[in-house]
């Protein structure tokens, strides 16, 4: 088959640390070199000791070859995420993480260590933090009708993760849902109307947005 | 630090993330990868991508076998063939799942020809090819060996059920609003406003039209 069965369901953990890949990171390097000009852009130059904005794949190329230092990002430390657990356990809303930040920070934390302030304390905090939300995004479940569910602030790795419950459950529940059970019944006129037309059976009930 | 949904991915690359070519394929693959249904090739896209590709394959070699090549192109060249080996892995991974679309709703495309004005060529040679393949190796295995009025492969049934199967246009996705978008209708009558950033699990016939028109993307 052209796609593994296992890529079918929703992206892969891998595949979403290959995109968190072209996030931005400041490096502090130690060679000196031309402008870089790739597909996805043009980086430099580098010059020793300024510190220089890479994709995060060109920052972990040069770390390999010790040809630089990373800048550790701002949100990648002990007070800005000891902060973020303290939310996530207080609030029921998610705190504000970037939207790739859990990509990142493996990324980081596997090749990169040494440059990040107590590295393993960070490791730990991370942990508790993806404990705390994926609790709560698995209540989010409860909140899933046929129509529409907002999510706020949910970070690419933690969608992932509740895409195949989440897109199951709304799918059983539109299967269930007054208009289909009134399509179905029409049918026999109407039997195109899964492709063409958008217009919609207007329901009796409305659940509304749902917000968490 | 302001990382709200309206940043999102904007920091990818810079700020230019609408002109850059690999921002657009990433989005082109994740929006494929998530679509119940086929999109439009991106056939200015790849073609620009693979020109390119060639190009920068042709500088690389010609670097590399000159001896007079410093050290320090030798290290830009590393990373220069580092980007093309993950532009071609993302190249790949979009022909990939367009391919198992393609195959898994060959005898819906071939019947329609809207759908089939979203396949390049070679794409749809290939699911003429592929449904031909299916098609004889239904016949030859089991229904040369039945009665005719068996032999259909698009038959619908009477209960509505058709023998092709077609994309579920109904199926939910994961949508992220990448600029102010227009209300948007749902299935039960109601009206809800996509603000930029946000991300809403919605029914993909809900906002096709603002896939196709870049104003949404899947995540």
């Amino acid at each position: 088959m052209a796609l593994p069965v296992s890529l079918h369901a929703s992206t892969t953990p891998q595949e979403l640390e290959f995109i968190a890949g072209y996030d931005m990171i400041e490096i502090m390097p130690s060679v000196r070199t031309d402008r870089i000009r790739v597909l996805s852009g043009t980086y430099g130059p580098l010059d020793a000791l300024r510190t220089t904005k890479v994709p995060v794949w060109m920052a972990l190329h040069l770390k390999a070859r010790k040809k630089c230092r990373i800048v550790s990002p701002a949100w990648l430390s002990v007070d800005y995420l000891q902060d973020r657990l303290a939310e996530e356990t207080s609030d029921k809303a998610f705190s504000l993480l970037p939207f790739r930040y859990a990509e990142i920070a493996k990324l980081l934390l596997d090749s990169a260590a040494e440059d990040i302030e107590s590295a393993d304390k960070i490791r730990l905090i991370l942990k508790d933090i993806h404990e705390a939300r994926q609790a709560k995004s698995r209540e989010g479940l409860h909140q899933i009708n046929d129509v529409n569910l907002r999510v706020r602030n949910i970070c690419a790795l933690e969608l992932n993760d509740i895409r195949p419950s989440f897109v199951k459950s709304m799918d059983i529940l539109i299967k269930l849902s007054p208009q289909a059970q009134q399509s179905h019944e029409e049918e026999d006129t109407f039997r195109d109307w899964s492709m063409g037309d958008d217009s919609y059976p207007v329901a009796a009930d409305s659940t509304m947005e749902t917000e968490w | 630090m302001d990382f709200s949904d309206s940043t999102l991915d904007d920091h990818l690359f810079g700020i230019d993330t609408d002109e850059n070519p690999i921002a657009r394929l990433i989005r082109a693959w994740i929006d494929e990868r998530h679509a119940p249904d086929l999109l439009v090739f991106q056939a200015a896209l790849i073609d620009d991508l693979m020109q390119k590709l060639h190009e920068q394959g042709l500088v690389v070699s010609a670097l590399q076998s000159d001896e007079s090549t410093t050290e320090e192109e030798h290290l830009r060249i590393t990373l220069v063939k580092t980007d093309m080996e993950r532009a071609k892995f993302l190249i790949r991974s979009y022909m990939r799942v367009r391919l198992h679309k393609i195959e898994k709703y060959a005898a819906f495309i071939l019947q329609t020809t809207e759908e089939q004005q979203k396949l390049s060529n070679a794409e749809l040679v290939h699911a003429q090819r592929y449904q031909q393949m299916l098609a004889n190796h239904f016949h030859a295995t089991v229904l040369d060996a039945l009665p005719e009025s068996t032999h259909a492969l698009d038959q619908t049934f009477p209960d509505g059920t058709s023998m092709i199967t077609r994309p579920d246009r109904d199926h939910p996705v994961f949508v992220h609003a990448r600029v102010p978008c227009p209300d948007v209708l749902l299935p039960d009558g109601d009206k809800i406003t996509l603000e930029q950033g946000s991300i809403h699990l919605l029914r993909y016939r809900t906002i096709d039209t603002l896939l196709a028109r870049g104003q949404v993307n899947l995540v």
